[in-house]
């Protein structure tokens, strides 16, 4: 499994927090490789251990069990009692409070990692220009740190991070204390900045559409585990997981049993409420299954009358339409249910209309139902 | 309309009453000490008599140095023990570390007059127990400590101060962002350079807001000065005052001359200090959701630490309410020995009940206690919420006034009110009553401080809610107000009945025999060499503030819960 080109290799971590009788199990676990030069990021819901993964690999946090290696190196190993402290390890880290020293200036805040190496003084003056010019803050050497924005505070916790050439960048939801405005901005500059350094980076982040828009490829956590792993399209088109699913954008659900599977590249029937209907299987579904479908609102198209020569098509009452602009978000009546669609802004839809939805088979995942691994049975409540 | 008009009227009323309470001693200080003789005498001009005649003397120069060094040395030992005990309760995973708050806070209850005893009694090179101790354990010739010294007077009062630093050093451990030390450590920095460069500097602004603090607490401290100084032949200002009024002929002026010198040294302290603290709001830096205690795995170091710890505790709290409790059950003093244990007796406590002031003074302690802590409270509390929940000009002068008296030092006030009670046509000089007003100017700052923290908690919608289901503005205040405020008004008024209780270096110049309070009958007994009467008057004391804690916590909850 251990791939050559992996920067950061993550195996079975183990993490407790507390003593005693407020002990509590955080991480349960967490196997991952991280592809040297790729954006990877850690997505999942509150609580579920993201930050607690990203210390473990800053050494900040100690693992109760578990082996991490970061360029091949072994920084922790839970058997041979091998930890490495923080600072001797090859990594650059964004905190999400940013940690700019209120009592540095900009420049000082920048060149604090090689004032600790006692480099030279017109060395550490070139890099801090430098790196001050990639990030946009050139000009702002002398101003004291507590006196930039919130952006600015940003920037500098990122030329911070950058000035070493770390192997590794840990960014720990750096876009959280910015305004909606600027995080779409500084997301695009944070993928930008990647591509042109090409330093392997992780991205801590709750938010699944920051996930989406900057990651090479995303690991989903939930409750102290690994759900699922896959590039933005993957996971978001092909999940295989049913929280994956769901925490990824919005979807509708229905329930059923498989009748036919074949493998998991051709199409397989099931039965439901709403008649048998086509799916693409996730891997591992076996005859007799419980089982769900999967199908995003905006993948499925809206017909006034019946279409003849199309399967999986079924009959429903508009309950709701509420037009978005770009969009008409629906709900329609199916059966006892209620599926939410999205259809194009032109195509005028009201409610107490008859309508046919079209559940395009390729866009249907066929998803196990019982999905309890790793996962909070609380969430899966809705 | 009659609302802002009520409005007004209390904020006129409450700043004459404040300015009247905390202006009128300030002037009249600075009034007496430019007068030739003392008031009402013939004769009396303006002079700058007093201030040549203390500033030419070379003694001057001597109180200035001693009591300089005093407070340098009580401000170094209490940081050192306060932020030790905070570093390691806050930092470090040292086992049991749960009790230190209690333990630190004990102190708080056992009044000055009473540690310095207690102090005393351990220390003295005559009769002080550690020294019989250590002298028997050793084979030693002389007592090895000597508390009639600067650095007897010096550890004396550091060890019943620093729960402050305590507390206040706990908290700025506590504030700081700690993702700022992991910056540095991801940046690359060991342990040791990232103390030195990044948790140091930071907490300078806190360090040294703390050193100042306690070094005005000593410069301004008077029972230590007076019961170990004063014998020492070890003078500093606050002594020196007491002595020029003690004397016969009182000498005024020059007492006057004196404060004003105080005055002015605590004042730029203090000035210096809201200056700091002030900057150090701003320093503050955002603390995201990303915050997290850090604590450092101690290792077996852990059990130093804990060892260190117990060991300050042992001498803050065991050792003096031992030899207290201990001497206040034996009819002369003595070391703890089989004889002596079988001659405990409460005979002792017999004496300090059936002494003729005695119940006086209980009475007078109680009576200023309770009265100025619920004085204090509901003044505040009212200036809370002009200065709080109204936006009528002139409330933050009233908020600056309510502070004034907290950089004048007891004794400053005491000399102050003695020239205003003099002068005025007020004739309650010598009665409980001038106790009574100066102990509400002195704890007016403590109450303004708690009564608007939480006034600012109390959310505007929450009175607004009130008034629209339909309750008038009393029955909001009643029912949704009071409440509210109850838990910040009892923790100021227990604080507040705890101080006033122990209350001597005011109460010293302002007393007369019906009018003494429990410190001052212990300072009296002490004078007169009953030593064991005095412990026995002590623990009397601090059973009195315990029981008053508590019943003030039961009824506050009550209060605060029922309505
Ligand atoms: N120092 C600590 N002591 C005790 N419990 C902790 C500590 N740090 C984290 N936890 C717990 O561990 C779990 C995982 O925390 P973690 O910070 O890794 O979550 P997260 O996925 O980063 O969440 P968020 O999106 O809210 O930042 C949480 O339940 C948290 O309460
Ligand atoms: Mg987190």
């Amino acid at each position: 499994m251990a791939d050559k080109r992996d920067m950061v290799q993550i195996e079975a971590l183990e993490k407790y927090f507390g003593e005693d009788k407020e002990r509590v199990h955080v991480l349960k676990g967490v196997s991952l490789n991280i592809p040297e030069g790729s954006l990877y990021t850690f997505l999942g819901p509150s609580g579920c251990g993201k930050t607690t993964t990203l210390r473990c690999v800053a050494g900040l946090e100690r693992p109760d069990g578990g082996r991490i290696s970061i360029g091949g190196h072994t920084v922790f190993a839970f058997g041979e009692r091998v930890y490495v402290p923080t600072n001797k390890r090859p990594i650059g880290m964004v905190f999400q409070s940013y940690a700019i020293w209120p009592h540095m200036t900009v420049a000082e805040n920048v060149a604090y990692p090689l004032t600790i190496q006692r480099r030279s003084k017109a060395e550490i003056r070139q890099r801090v220009g430098n790196v001050l010019k990639v990030v946009g803050l050139d000009g702002l050497e002398d101003r004291p740190a507590p006196k930039l924005s919130g952006g600015q505070q940003q920037r500098v916790a990122f030329a911070r991070a950058l000035i070493n050439e770390p192997k590794v960048m840990l960014l720990d939801e750096p876009l959280s204390n910015l305004d909606a405005r600027l995080r779409v901005q500084m997301r695009s500059e944070i993928k930008a900045l990647q591509r042109r350094t090409s330093i392997t980076t992780i991205f801590v982040t709750h938010d699944q559409a920051e996930a989406l828009a900057i990651s090479d490829q995303i690991a989903v956590m939930h409750g102290g585990k690994l759900i699922e792993i896959g590039s933005p399209h993957q996971l978001y088109n092909r999940p295989k997981r049913r929280f994956t699913a769901t925490f990824l954008g919005l979807t509708n659900l229905i329930d059923g049993k498989v009748l036919e599977v074949d493998g998991d590249s051709r199409p397989g029937k099931m039965q439901t409420k709403k008649g048998i209907l086509s799916f693409i299987p996730a891997p591992g579904l076996k005859k007799d299954q419980a089982a769900v479908i999967s199908i995003r609102p905006e993948n499925i198209p809206v017909h006034k009358e019946k279409p003849q020569s199309l399967d999986n098509v079924v009959e429903g009452t508009v309950k709701e339409a509420i037009f978005m602009g770009d969009a008409y978000h629906c709900k329609i009546a199916v059966g006892d249910d209620l599926l939410a669609v999205h259809t194009h802004p032109f195509n005028a839809i009201s409610p107490g209309d008859k309508v046919y939805l079209h559940l395009d088979p390729k866009s249907c995942n066929g998803l196990p139902a019982e999905d309890t691994e790793g996962v909070d049975e609380s969430i899966l409540g809705d | 309309m009659r609302r802002f008009n009520s409005q007004a009227l209390i904020l006129v009323g409450a700043i004459l009453f404040v300015l009247y309470l905390a202006g009128v001693p300030l002037v009249m200080l600075l009034y007496g000490s430019i007068r030739s003789a003392p008031i009402g005498e013939p004769g009396a001009a303006y002079t700058i008599q007093n201030y040549v005649k203390a500033y030419f003397e070379k003694e001057f120069y001597f109180l200035l140095l001693n009591s300089i060094y005093f407070g340098i040395g009580t401000c170094t030992l209490t940081f050192l023990i306060g932020t030790f005990l905070a570093w390691v309760s806050e930092r470090t995973n040292t086992p049991f570390k749960k009790l230190f708050v209690v333990m630190s806070l004990i102190p708080f209850i056992i009044p000055g007059i009473l540690s310095t005893i207690a102090w005393i009694l351990l220390l003295s090179p005559k009769i002080g127990l550690i020294n019989i101790v250590v002298k028997g354990l050793l084979g030693l010739e002389s007592a090895p400590f000597n508390i009639y010294s600067m650095w007897g007077m010096i550890w004396a009062e550091a060890i019943h101060l620093y729960p402050l630093v305590f507390l206040l050093m706990s908290a700025a451990f506590r504030n700081m962002d700690t993702s700022l030390e992991e910056a540095a450590l991801t940046a690359g920095s060991s342990t040791f350079a990232t103390f030195w460069r990044i948790t140091l500097p930071l907490m300078r602004p806190a360090m040294f807001s703390v050193l100042l603090i306690n070094f005005i607490r000593g410069i301004e401290a008077f029972e230590v000065p007076a019961l170990i100084g004063v014998p020492a032949k070890i003078s500093v200002f606050t002594t020196k005052i007491f002595l020029a009024i003690h004397q016969f002929p009182s000498d005024f002026g020059l007492a006057g001359a004196y404060a004003v010198t105080l005055l002015v040294i605590s004042t730029t302290g203090v000035l210096i200090y809201g200056r700091i603290t002030r900057r150090e709001e701003r320093y503050a830096t955002v603390t995201g959701k990303g915050y997290r205690p850090r604590v450092i795995d101690l290792g077996v170091w852990k059990y130093a630490t804990l060892a260190v710890s117990f060991a300050i505790f042992f001498l803050a709290v065991i050792l003096p309410v031992f030899v207290l409790l201990w001497s206040s059950f034996i009819p002369y003093y003595g070391v703890p020995s089989r004889e002596l244990m079988d001659k405990m007796t409460w005979a002792n406590y017999h004496y300090i009940l059936n002494y003729p002031l005695a119940l006086t003074a209980f009475k007078n302690s109680f009576y200023l206690s309770v009265g100025s802590a619920t004085l204090v409270m509901l003044l505040t509390s009212i200036i809370a919420w002009v200065t709080v929940k109204t936006k009528l000009p002139g409330r933050a002068l009233l908020d600056n006034m309510t502070f004034v008296p907290i950089a004048m030092p007891g004794i400053v006030l005491g000399v102050s009110l003695i020239w205003v009670y003099l002068t005025l046509p007020i004739p309650i000089y010598g009665t409980i009553w001038v106790l009574l007003l100066a102990y509400i100017t002195k704890f007016m700052p403590y109450g303004i401080r708690a009564a608007s923290a939480s006034m600012i908690q109390i959310n505007k919608e929450l009175e607004e809610a009130s008034l629209t289901a339909g309750g008038t503005w009393f029955q909001t205040f009643r029912k949704v107000i009071l409440p509210l405020l109850m838990p910040g008004f009892t923790a100021g008024w227990i604080y507040i009945s705890i101080i006033a209780l122990r209350e001597l270096s005011t109460s010293i110049l302002l007393y007369s025999y019906n009018s003494t309070v429990l410190s001052i009958m212990a300072f009296d007994l002490w004078e007169g060499g009953q030593y064991t009467y005095v412990c026995a008057l002590g623990v009397l004391m601090v059973l009195l503030l315990i029981a008053m804690a508590f019943a003030a916590r039961k009824l506050g909850a009550r209060l605060g819960i029922a309505n």
